[in-house]
């Protein structure tokens, strides 16, 4: 459905998107990851048609929607439809003038457009809030308003850029369901566009992990968890991340040798649940200072200095955790990653 | 190749500002290259007399402007913003209040008052009280000077409440924290973060009162006292144009450069004062038994260079004579017919046709132009914050700023060497209202696109945005959704350029004919020709304009849309 080929996007300062593609199926739920500044948003302005690709071709199905220095279908051409990170709501239009300019726009008579926006309010719950101007109503309401305002038109295509960052914690669970919800009911391509892992693994059926302009690597969500592809991406995905611990020929952090690391050097991938700890040295332990304990569903989230960096370790509740510790790496070889950036 | 976004607005803006800012002023420069009027106003002997007397006044009239405005605005902004002064928010409008009042309507006031018998004609009230003012009272540097502060200081008031209010309240509570003494916060911490807007505001300040016309004009000719204004004037109206010309040159020329100098002072520390906070909640500067003393020298302030000139055209429109003004008090001059005893026999303003004429032409114009401006002021506003062109953009940035830089006077000029003669296939435009309308709608230009620009930056990205996703068309979403936002602060912008153009007297000083005769100049000729009353009558009918004006343009901005 959503086809990105070559894409890039340089504004004089150099290319803020690099040589970017993708493809999706129909109906596909495509997250852009990563961190501020990785070019995520750049590349969702640019399927909006908000922003014109520099090179590199982007297709919604089999129409070609832009092409760099040729071709860039004005957003109001595209039938997408886009949630702001702002909501962007006209404050001047009620909550239902919200909802029905855009289907005014698109020329739909009126007893049709009641019909709709009487469905989007239904379906965002926010019924009761129709006659309402958007100033008198609560952020987690004015979201309800831009998603309801987005999907009454029914576009093919759902853009989402960041829509759940102004929210708090609880109310970010909540609309995170409601956005699985949308998808699963209106059955529309969607790209989603956050820095936040959780919401990519939950909501993505495929995952872009983005790092300064490049795809780190695309897959499905389960995939990123089981075979990262850099040691960005396993750093970035997880709850907790794996740990990355460095080794030099054949040895942890250079000075500790084991037979699984097989003389090679780079950046190994040790997930937290493959470290045990105790309070006494053992046979190849490396010691460690306790930083801080965190309880998370029934376990403790331990993490602590070794050689000078932080390791993550998932250990039972009620484990003895003295400030001076113990760390077991695992015996198993480990994935290693090269060291360093692959693209300086 | 896909032609550049939004550049078909680009260039439906650039030709009306090439046609209003850029071509006057090149044709003004073209006139004079190679001129020996250069020479003549430079280097001859008449060039003391020309030039640099003149040029002396005006200096000193501008410096001695930007340092009293700062004084008396600074004052203020610091009382209303950073003090628990009673009565701040009556202070606030009262400050500025200035912008409504015309200068020539307060140079007639401190006529009123002071004039002695030197020029003949009537005198003031003080003569009528036993006390012949001095010369250097009536007239010259120093009521002009008194003139100029007391409607520029509303300008440096405006910039600086408006840079103190949005000053991190954090950083002021950052240096209470530290244990600072007040007099320390104030002078180590507030003062070096709003130095940008008191630059700001003394630039803005200087550049005004430079290109003033009316104050040096009512105060300073009588006695010889020449600025570049009035000395460019007079070149003009005695026909030794090319003179003049080059004395407009030379006006832009000083103008620009202390606006450049405080533009080049400002870089980099613009974003000081910006630098949003919780500005709004800081607690306020407790001025203890100060409280009422400090806020009755403010009030004082505003009586004398607002109310009280109010006061005394008012009395002095009705009074036979001006040195008794507040007795046998007569509508003569308003609605009486032709008698006389009174005024050599003329008729009250309301039944004079000339005055009457003169004053629908006044409105038409203040309409005209203020919805031209805005109009204008908005395309460019869209275009300057839209998507960039090479070259294009940049120069409707400029060539909409520009105007501020020149001196009304000096753009009359440049209107009739363009515009006035005809060329080509376009008629001479000359002694028509459309040639006052397109000056003052060029000289109105950077006020309506900063007012464009501010409320078009309100509703710019995000909620333009939202609209061209649904597929909506450009025109359809100004009309939508840009225009309904923008409403409000537009008609505010709009008023506020029909004030300025009621009360100018600059601009269409060169430009107007008996037969596009404006109220402004009607009140400045009787006044040269010793008509104070009348003069007086007609300024209090364009401050009730400008007043009602101003009252409704604050009304729409105070309501939230």
């Amino acid at each position: 459905m959503i086809a990105i080929d070559r894409l890039t996007k340089d504004y004089g300062t150099g290319p803020v998107v690099r040589d970017i593609s993708l493809s999706v199926r129909p109906g596909a739920f495509l997250v852009l990851l990563g961190p501020s500044g990785c070019g995520k948003s750049t590349i969702l302005r640019m399927l909006a048609g908000l922003e014109a690709p520099t090179a590199g071709t982007i297709r919604f199905g089999d129409r070609l929607v832009a092409q760099g220095g040729a071709l860039s279908l004005p957003a109001e051409k595209r039938g997408a439809g886009l949630v702001f990170q702002s909501y962007a709501l006209w404050p001047h239009m009620t909550v239902a003038g919200n909802v029905d300019w855009p289907l005014k726009v698109a020329g739909m008579a009126a007893p049709e457009r009641r019909r709709r926006v009487g469905e989007a309010l239904e379906m965002m719950g926010i019924a009761e809030l129709a006659g309402r101007h958007t100033g008198e109503i609560s952020g987690g309401q004015q979201q309800r308003v831009a998603l309801a305002r987005m999907i009454a038109p029914r576009p093919p295509v759902m853009l989402f850029d960041e829509p759940l960052s102004n929210l708090d914690a609880a109310l970010r669970v909540e609309m995170r369901h409601e956005l699985a919800r949308i998808h699963a009911e209106t059955g529309a391509t969607s790209v989603y566009v956050t820095h936040d892992q959780v919401e990519a693994m939950t909501l993505a059926t495929d995952v872009a992990v983005l790092n300064r302009g490049r795809i780190e690597q695309f897959a499905p969500p389960m995939q990123l968890l089981d075979q990262p592809a850099s040691a960005f991406v396993a750093r970035f995905v997880g709850t907790p991340p794996a740990n990355l611990v460095p080794v030099r020929d054949g040895a942890w952090f250079g000075r500790h040798p084991a037979p699984q690391l097989a003389g090679r050097t780079g950046l190994a991938m040790v997930r937290a649940e493959d470290l045990r700890l105790t309070d006494s040295p053992a046979p190849g332990s490396l010691p460690a200072e306790r930083i801080e304990v965190i309880p998370m569903a029934g376990q403790w989230l331990v993490t602590a200095r070794v050689e000078g960096q932080r390791l993550t370790a998932v250990v039972p509740r009620g484990t003895a955790l003295p400030d001076r510790l113990h760390i077991l790496l695992p015996d198993s070889s480990p994935t290693i990653f090269p060291e360093g950036d692959p693209h300086p | 190749m896909i032609l550049p976004k939004r550049l078909g607005l680009t260039l439906v803006v650039l030709v009306p500002l090439i046609l209003l800012v850029a071509a006057p002023l090149l044709s003004i420069l073209g006139q004079t290259l190679g001129s020996a009027a250069w020479s003549d106003v430079l280097v001859s002997r008449l060039s003391r007399n020309l030039t640099w007397e003149p040029l002396g006044n005006t200096m000193i009239l501008g410096l001695g402007t930007a340092i009293g405005s700062l004084l008396i605005g600074g004052f203020f902004a610091w009382l209303v913003v950073m003090t628990d002064v009673p009565l701040a928010r009556t202070l606030g409008v009262l400050a500025t209040l200035p912008f409504m009042i015309p200068s020539f309507a307060t140079a007639l006031a401190w006529s009123s008052l002071f004039r002695n018998s030197r020029t003949g004609g009537s005198t003031g009230m003080l003569a009528g009280l036993g006390f012949d003012s001095p010369d250097w009272l009536a007239w010259g540097l120093l009521p002009t000077l008194f003139v100029l502060i007391a409607q520029y200081y509303a300008l440096v008031f405006t910039v600086v409440a408006a840079a103190l209010a949005s000053l991190n309240g954090d950083a002021v509570e950052a240096a209470e924290m530290s244990g600072a003494p007040r007099r320390r916060i104030l002078l180590g911490i507030v003062l070096p973060m709003v130095t940008p807007a008191l630059l700001a505001g003394a630039s803005l300040a200087f550049a005004a009162a430079v290109s003033n016309f009316a104050a040096p004009a009512l105060m300073g000719l009588p006695v010889r006292m020449q600025t570049l204004s009035t000395r460019l004037f007079g070149m003009i109206e005695i026909g030794q144009a090319e003179r003049g010309y080059v004395l407009a040159i030379l006006l832009i020329l000083v103008s620009a450069a202390l606006l450049g100098v405080g533009n080049r002072l400002l870089v980099g520390r613009r974003s000081f004062a910006t630098i949003s906070g919780k500005g709004a909640r800081r607690h306020r500067m407790k001025l203890g038994r100060a409280r009422w003393p400090l806020c009755c020298t403010a009030m004082a302030i505003c009586f004398v260079t607002t109310l009280g000139p109010i006061l005394l055209l008012v009395a002095a429109s009705l009074a036979p004579q001006g040195s008794a003004l507040f007795s046998d008090w007569t509508l003569q001059f308003w609605t009486g017919a032709a008698d006389p005893d009174f005024a050599r026999g003329q008729a009250g303003i309301f039944r004079n046709p000339q005055i009457v004429k003169a004053l629908v032409i006044t409105l038409g114009l203040g309409v005209a132009v203020a919805v031209a401006a805005v109009i204008l002021g908005v395309l460019a506003a869209l275009v300057l914050t839209g998507p960039r062109i090479r070259v294009l953009t940049e120069t409707v940035n400029q060539l909409s700023f520009l105007p501020m830089l020149l001196p009304g006077i000096a753009f009359g000029a440049a209107f009739i060497v363009l515009y006035g003669a005809g060329f080509g296939p376009v008629p001479g435009l000359y002694g028509t209202p459309l040639l006052l309308g397109l000056a003052l709608t060029a000289a109105s230009l950077p006020f309506a696109v900063q007012t464009g620009r501010a409320t078009v930056a309100q509703i710019a990205g995000d909620i333009d945005e939202a609209a061209r996703m649904t597929g909506a068309s450009f025109p359809r979403r100004l009309v939508a959704i840009t225009l309904p936002l923008a409403s409000r602060g537009l008609i505010a912008g709009a008023l506020l350029v029909f004030v300025n153009v009621v009360g100018d007297l600059a601009i269409v000083a060169l430009l107007y004919t008996p037969d596009t005769p404006v109220l402004s100049v009607l009140s400045y000729r009787y006044a040269s020709d010793g008509f104070q009353q009348f003069a007086n009558a007609i300024t209090v009918v364009i401050l009730a304009i400008s007043v009602a004006a101003t009252a409704l343009a604050q009304l729409l901005k105070g309501r939230r849309p």
